[in-house]
């Protein structure tokens, strides 16, 4: 078969794909250290996912890894179903992305910078750099130096350098990093209004409250591992949460919880496994047990 | 809130772009124009150094000119013309030292910025292939120096022939210039004196003018042939005759004696320079992406110019020499235009001073290895770098 014939299929395969990203035992490491320990992600296409976790738990390598700024170790993924770093280019052509603080060359213009970004993308993205400065609110000062911006208007800019490509996937990391209360309720607004439109935003943050307030879905990070993921309503109704207990008569005890509504419990060789029902905060004592 | 979706959704909202358009060539290593002339406007903006190289690349030639003219202007006796080939060559020199610097600065600037500044991972999220991202920079720069280069030379060239002397100084004496050999030996005949008593010449004894010469080249008086036998003064026409004899035979060395720059000379020099510091810049480019950053590339190109080249063009270190003949300094100095003077003092050319030996092939071959050399060592830096 043809590279050209080869490049249809990939392009086929990839519109027919249900995730806008989608890892398999990504792993990163730096020396000793593993920043990305065999991530599973899957983030369905058209919807604002939290990549939520503490700081230093791996959230930027992780994208950067996607994007191709840095290698994985071991792992598959995919952007927009194209299998990357096979098909990067094909992938990133509508992906837009900031990574840490979004930085520019600061002599030059707002505008100035989004022509160097505009030049590097395909030909339309030179259309696009007024509407994106529109789109973030910064036409009125596009012709200023960016050593004049502040650090919101920095971080608008950098997601009008994001809209250049037109993207179907968004990609910010800690977007809300330095702005104000009203900074962050334009981004979040702006991030609502991306997803309204059918892309995908991919959001990286340490702050549980703004995953809440702006996404859908959610994976938990800790250590380089994603601990857990899914539809933020469900985690956040905890069904999935499993409490391990330890007895020396497991049966007896599991006998003695079976007419409760604590939830499912599984007997195991240390003791109980339960995993709680949606919404019960609430877990069986130890004493009731013990006292059984 | 909503809950994700388990299946894809497109919004029927928004109509997105196929994936890629006609005309995006995104994994092609070539720059597209827009990536080149938004790199040449990056760089063109940054006004300190912009300003550094207007200012060693025109501002220099200009004012030292000036100078010169307004001296000649107002004390001629005092300070020569501000023109001819001395000054020339003078500030040739100063053009191709200066230049190769400042034009590596500025390759070491166009290679480091977006990593320093935090760009580049913008630049490679677009998903563009990094070797376009890399040589975007090397049209761009050149841009910037090719003019500068050529706008400084050409004030150069015009001040050295039209601020030119009008006489040459041939042996202590003044004589009108261009002048073709009938001419030479006409004027000659026309000055005996001063030809018979400052113009070398060796005639083996058949020339026997007996003619002792005063200052200034004049005749004093008659005296005796060899000392011993007096004899009569020679008659005007047999001096006439003699100093055109002299003058015929010092006619090479008067031809070759040149006080305007000659066009071929000017052009040979202009491109030279141009190579100079275009190299200067690709090095520095090269140089600085490997590095990832822009002061210690910029402190070792100067210690290249500056120290390193005309030490290791002078020195034959045993063992060293293939090492040394490696040096792009020495291949410049080897493919100078030989009609070129005062370029031995600073950079080691081919006049006056003993440099190490190198073919022309051998220079040409060095030149392009080390354009070949780094650009392939920084593209490769590029591509490799974790963003």
């Amino acid at each position: 078969m043809s590279g050209a014939v080869l490049d249809k299929v990939s392009r086929r395969k990839a519109a027919d794909s249900p995730w806008a990203v989608e890892t398999h035992g990504l792993t990163k490491r730096f020396g000793e250290s593993v920043a990305v320990n065999s991530v599973d992600l899957r983030v369905p296409r058209g919807c604002a996912f939290g990549y939520l976790g503490p700081n230093g738990a791996g959230k930027t390598t992780l994208i950067r890894v996607l994007l191709g700024l840095t290698r994985a170790d071991a792992g598959t993924m995919s952007l927009l179903g194209y299998a990357v770093p096979r098909h990067r280019d094909l992938a990133l052509a509508r992906v837009g992305a900031i990574v840490d603080e979004p930085r520019f060359h600061g002599h030059l213009t707002g505008r100035q910078n989004l022509q160097i970004l505009a030049a590097a993308r395909e030909p339309a993205a030179r259309g696009r750099i007024e509407s994106a400065l529109d789109r973030v609110g910064l036409s009125h000062r596009a012709d200023d130096r960016v050593t004049k911006y502040s650090m919101g208007m920095r971080q608008r800019l950098g997601v009008a350098a994001c809209l250049l490509g037109d993207p179907q996937l968004l990609i910010l990391d800690e977007p809300m990093n330095g702005l104000d209360p009203a900074g962050m309720h334009d981004m979040r607004e702006m991030i609502q209004s991306f997803v309204a439109e059918g892309r995908t935003v991919v959001l990286s943050s340490h702050l549980l409250d703004e995953v809440e307030r702006t996404c859908d879905a959610v994976a938990i990070v800790d250590r380089g591992k994603v601990i857990r993921q899914g539809p933020i309503t469900e985690l956040l109704a905890g069904t999935s949460i499993e409490v391990e207990i330890d007895c020396s008569t497991p049966e007896a005890a599991n006998t003695l919880l079976a007419g409760s509504s604590h939830g499912q419990v599984t007997v195991t060789e240390q003791g109980l496994a339960i995993a709680l029902a949606a919404g019960r905060i609430a877990m069986p004592s130890p004493r009731s047990i013990e006292s059984s | 809130m909503t809950t994700p979706p388990d299946t894809p959704v497109q919004s029927s909202e928004h109509n997105f772009e196929s994936d890629v358009r006609p005309g995006d060539r995104r994994g092609s290593p070539i720059p597209t124009y827009a990536m080149i002339a938004t790199r040449f406007m990056e760089l063109r903006k940054r006004r300190g150094l912009m300003i550094a190289l207007i200012m060693v690349f025109i501002g220099i030639p200009t004012i030292f000119l000036t100078i010169r003219l307004l001296a000649h202007a107002f004390d001629p006796h005092s300070y020569g013309p501000a023109g001819g080939s001395s000054v020339f060559g003078t500030t040739v020199v100063i053009l191709f030292s200066f230049g190769f610097i400042v034009a590596a600065t500025l390759g070491c600037t166009a290679g480091a910025v977006d990593l320093t500044e935090g760009v580049f991972r913008h630049l490679v999220v677009t998903g563009r292939s990094r070797v376009a991202l890399y040589l975007a920079r090397i049209p761009a720069g050149l841009a910037i120096i090719v003019p500068l280069v050529a706008v400084g030379f050409t004030i150069v060239c015009a001040v050295c022939v039209f601020a030119a002397p009008t006489k040459l100084s041939f042996d202590g004496t003044n004589v009108p210039i261009g002048l073709s050999k009938t001419g030479f030996v006409s004027w000659a005949e026309s000055h005996p004196d001063q030809v018979v008593c400052d113009f070398p010449y060796n005639f083996n004894g058949s020339l026997n003018l007996n003619v002792p010469c005063g200052p200034n080249g004049h005749i004093i008086k008659v005296t005796t042939s060899r000392g011993f036998t007096p004899r009569p003064a020679p008659s005007k026409a047999q001096l006439d005759a003699a100093a055109g004899k002299i003058a015929e035979q010092n006619y090479k060395e008067y031809s070759q004696t040149f006080l305007t720059p000659s066009l071929s000379l000017m052009v040979e020099a202009g491109l030279w320079i141009e190579l100079e510091a275009a190299l200067g810049f690709v090095v520095g480019l090269g140089l600085a992406s490997l590095m990832g950053q822009r002061t210690v590339p910029v402190v070792l190109m100067i210690l290249l110019e500056v120290i390193l080249t005309p030490l290791l063009t002078r020195v034959q270190i045993p063992h060293l020499i293939d090492g040394q003949r490696a040096l792009v300094g020495l291949a410049m100095s080897h493919i100078e235009p030989s009609a070129l003077p005062a370029v031995s003092g600073i950079h080691g050319g081919q006049n006056g001073v003993s440099l190490l030996t190198e073919s022309t092939t051998v220079a040409v071959v060095v030149i392009v290895g080390w354009v070949v050399v780094w650009t392939a060592l920084g593209v490769w830096r590029m591509a490799t770098r974790d963003a």
